[in-house]
C-alpha cells in the first residue's frame, strides 16, 4: 500500500527510483519524494482520517512508506490549545499553540520525522543509523533506534546541554561529541555517510525523514476543523520543518481536505544565527552561512540546508522573516510557561518572541488567528534559565518561620469554614 | 591569466579525469566560458537552461565563496585557486576515498594487492608515503557496498587504520 511514485530532483527535476539517495546526480539539487496524488485523493477522506488512532500515521497515505511503520507507531497527535493567558498578554483574539513539547517518546517534533526514517530504514535493510544533530534528533534517533532495535551512532557539537547529551547516552547508543559547530558536524557526516553503509536519517534518509514534518501541519488543520490559521510562526535550523508544514497544507489542499490555505508562514530564528532572516530582510535568495552564537542551540544551524526552500515558502505564503535575542528568547519562554504552564526549550523561547515583535510591528493583525509552534521540551534546555528563574524559598520547618519569611501575618488570609 | 581550476570528483570524467585545470580568463564568469568550451559536458552541468550557475554548486576563488566578492564578475588573477564545488555532499555514484594508516609489521604485507583479489573491488591510488616504520597510502575504492564493507572489515582485522578522506564539500 504506497502512494509514492518515486524521487525527484527539486531543482533540475530528473526522477529517480526510490532508494537511500538525497542528492541529484546531475545538479546536485536535493531530492523530494513524490506521490500519487490522484489516487490518495479517490481514497482518502476526512472521516477516514478521523476514524484512525491518535499518531501522526493516521495520514499514512501522504508518508513515503511502502508498508505500515513499524518504528514509532504512537509518535504525533500533541495537544493544539487555545491560548487564553498568553493571548490575553499578547492583546490578540484568536492565538492557538501546537505543542510538540510533549510529543512521544522524545518530547520534541524530530520524532515525527525520526519514526519515518527509521521505519524506512527498515524497509530498506539498514541495521545501522545515524545522524548529525543539535541535540533534539539526538535524543529521538536514540531512543527510536532501541525501540527499533537497531545500532545507533550519533554525532553532535561536543558542548550540547547537558540534558540532550544525558537524554542521548541513556538509550545506550553510540554518542560522538565534535570539537566543532554543527556544521562542521554536518559536513563530518557526509563523509562518514558516504564511505559507510549506514542510514543516517538526515542525509541519505533526508527525501524520507523530512516528509515526517508535513503531519505537524496536517495535525494543526484537522484539530482546527479542518482549517488553517491565517498566521503561523515556525522556528527554523535548517530550514525543513517550515517548506515541509506548507508542503503539508499544499497536499491537504490539492486532495481535496482543505478548501484553501490563506496562511502566512512566518519564520524565527535567534539573532545570533539568523542567516535564513538576513537573507530575507535583505532581498536576496541565498544564504550566507553564519557562525552561531545563540542560547538557542536546537536553532543554531549558521549554513541551513533548506535555507533557499524556507525563503521561498515565507514569501510564498507572504509571511515574515523576524528574528530575537537571547534575552527575548528567555523572556518567550517565561512568559509561554507564566500564561499557559507551557515549559519549552529555547527554541520555543524563539518563536514566542518572534510573535510578540510581528504584533507589535502590525505584521501581524490583532484581530485574526495566529499559532506558535512549540517544537521542543524546556527540561532539556536548563542551562539557558537556570539564572533568570530565581530560586525557592528555604525556610526551618516552622510555622512561626513560614509566617515571618514567606507570608507575614497583615497578608490577607482566607479562613474557609465548612 | 591563468589559473587553477579544481573539478569535483562526480564531474571528473568530463574533464578527462583531471582534478585540476588550467584555465584562461580575467573573471570567474571568463573562466568558467573557458572551461566549457574546452569541455563541452560540463556546460549543463554548471549552468542552467536560463545559463545561470545551478543554485546547488559553489564555486569558491582562493577559498572564498564568490557570491561574498563579485559573483561571476570576480576578477582572478595569474595563479588564483578556483574551486568548484556541489553544496550538498553525496551521491551514490561517487567513488570511496579512504586514508590507510599501516603498522610497521604490515608495511611489507601486499594489504592492497589482497583487497583487490579477495573483494570485488578495484583500488587506485591516489597518494602514499611508507618509511620504515609507518605507512600511509590515499585509496581510491570502486565496488558494491557490500564487498567495500567486507574490505573494511578485514582491513580493521589485520590492524591497518581505515579513515575517510576529507573532502572539499560543504553542506
Amino acid at each position: 500500500m504506497s502512494y509514492t511514485e518515486g524521487l525527484k530532483c527539486r531543482e533540475c527535476k530528473r526522477e529517480y527510483p526510490i532508494s537511500p539517495i538525497h542528492v541529484c546526480e546531475f545538479c546536485f539539487g536535493p531530492l523530494e519524494v513524490v506521490y500519487h496524488y490522484d489516487k490518495i485523493k479517490e481514497n482518502l477522506t476526512r472521516e477516514k482520517i478521523e476514524d484512525r488512532p491518535k499518531s501522526m500515521w493516521r495520514y499514512q497515505e501522504l508518508l513515503p512508506l511502502d508498508d505500515n511503520p513499524t518504528i514509532g507507531t504512537d509518535v504525533g497527535f500533541t495537544p493544539l490549545i487555545r491560548s487564553e493567558g498568553l493571548a490575553k498578554a499578547l492583546g490578540v483574539r484568536e492565538l492557538y499553540l501546537k505543542n510538540d513539547a510533549v510529543n512521544y517518546p522524545t518530547l520534541s517534533f524530530k520524532d515525527r520525522v525520526v519514526s519515518v526514517a527509521l521505519s524506512k530504514a527498515k524497509e530498506f535493510g539498514f541495521q545501522i543509523v545515524a545522524c548529525a544533530s543539535t541535540g533534539n534528533l539526538a535524543n529521538s534517533v536514540a531512543g527510536l533506534a532501541a525501540a527499533g532495535g537497531f545500532k545507533s551512532y550519533i554525532f553532535v557539537p561536543y558542548d550540547l546541554e547537558q540534558g540532550k547529551i544525558l537524554g542521548t547516552l541513556i538509550y545506550g547508543t553510540n554518542l560522538i561529541g565534535i570539537k566543532g559547530s554543527y556544521d562542521e558536524v554536518n559536513r563530518l557526516c557526509s563523509e562518514i555517510a558516504e564511505n559507510y553503509g549506514w542510514a543516517f536519517v538526515n542525509i541519505n534518509i533526508r527525501p524520507f525523514y523530512a516528509e515526517g514534518s508535513k503531519t505537524f501541519g496536517f495535525e494543526i488543520a484537522e484539530q482546527l476543523g479542518w482549517r488553517v490559521p491565517q498566521h503561523i510562526v515556525v522556528p527554523m535550523a535548517g530550514g525543513s520543518l517550515i517548506t515541509k508544514i506548507w508542503k503539508g497544507f499544499k497536499e491537504l489542499e490539492t486532495i481535496g481536505l482543505l478548501d484553501e490555505v490563506n496562511t502566512k508562514i512566518h519564520g524565527a530564528q535567534a539573532s545570533g544565527c539568523n542567516p535564513i532572516i538576513s537573507a530575507f530582510k535583505e532581498g536576496i535568495d541565498w544564504i550566507k552561512p553564519q557562525r552561531p552564537q545563540t542560547i538557542a542551540k536546537s536553532l543554531a544551524i549558521g549554513n541551513p540546508a533548506d535555507g533557499y526552500y524556507a525563503l521561498k515558502t515565507i514569501r510564498e505564503s507572504g509571511g515574515w522573516a523576524e528574528d530575537v535575542t537571547d534575552k527575548e528568547i528567555i523572556e518567550g519562554m517565561k512568559l509561554l510557561a507564566e500564561t499557559e504552564g507551557i515549559f519549552t526549550e529555547t527554541a520555543g523561547g524563539v518563536t514566542v518572541g518572534v510573535t510578540k515583535k510581528l504584533i507589535e510591528k502590525g505584521i501581524i493583525p490583532r484581530d485574526e488567528s495566529i499559532l506558535i509552534s512549540i517544537t521542543g521540551n524546556g527540561l532539556k534546555t536548563q542551562e539557558a534559565i537556570q539564572d533568570e528563574v530565581g530560586r525557592p524559598i528555604i525556610i526551618e520547618a516552622r510555622l512561626s518561620e513560614f509566617e515571618k519569611i514567606v507570608a507575614p501575618k497583615q497578608e490577607a488570609r482566607v479562613q474557609v469554614i465548612f | 591569466m591563468e589559473v587553477h581550476v579544481r573539478i569535483p570528483t562526480p564531474l571528473k570524467k568530463l574533464t578527462g579525469e583531471q582534478d585540476v585545470i588550467k584555465a584562461k580568463g580575467r573573471t570567474v564568469g571568463e573562466v568558467l566560458q573557458w572551461l566549457t568550451e574546452t569541455y563541452p559536458g560540463l556546460q549543463e552541468r554548471l549552468r542552467d537552461e536560463q545559463g545561470e550557475v545551478r543554485r546547488f554548486i559553489n564555486i569558491y576563488v582562493n577559498d572564498e565563496d564568490i557570491r561574498f566578492i563579485q559573483n561571476l564578475e570576480t576578477p582572478v588573477k595569474e595563479g588564483d585557486q578556483i574551486s568548484i564545488i556541489p553544496a550538498i555532499a553525496g551521491g551514490s555514484s561517487l567513488k570511496r576515498r579512504v586514508t590507510l594508516t599501516f603498522p610497521a609489521k604490515l608495511i611489507k604485507e601486499p594489504v592492497i594487492y589482497n583487497i583487490g583479489h579477495r573483494f570485488s573491488l578495484v583500488t587506485n591510488i591516489r597518494s602514499a608515503n611508507v618509511s620504515e616504520n609507518v605507512g600511509w597510502v590515499t585509496l581510491e575504492i570502486d565496488g558494491e557496498e557490500e564487498e567495500y564493507l567486507k574490505a573494511l572489515d578485514y582491513l580493521k582485522e589485520i590492524g591497518v587504520k581505515v579513515e575517510p578522506v576529507e573532502r572539499d564539500i560543504i553542506e
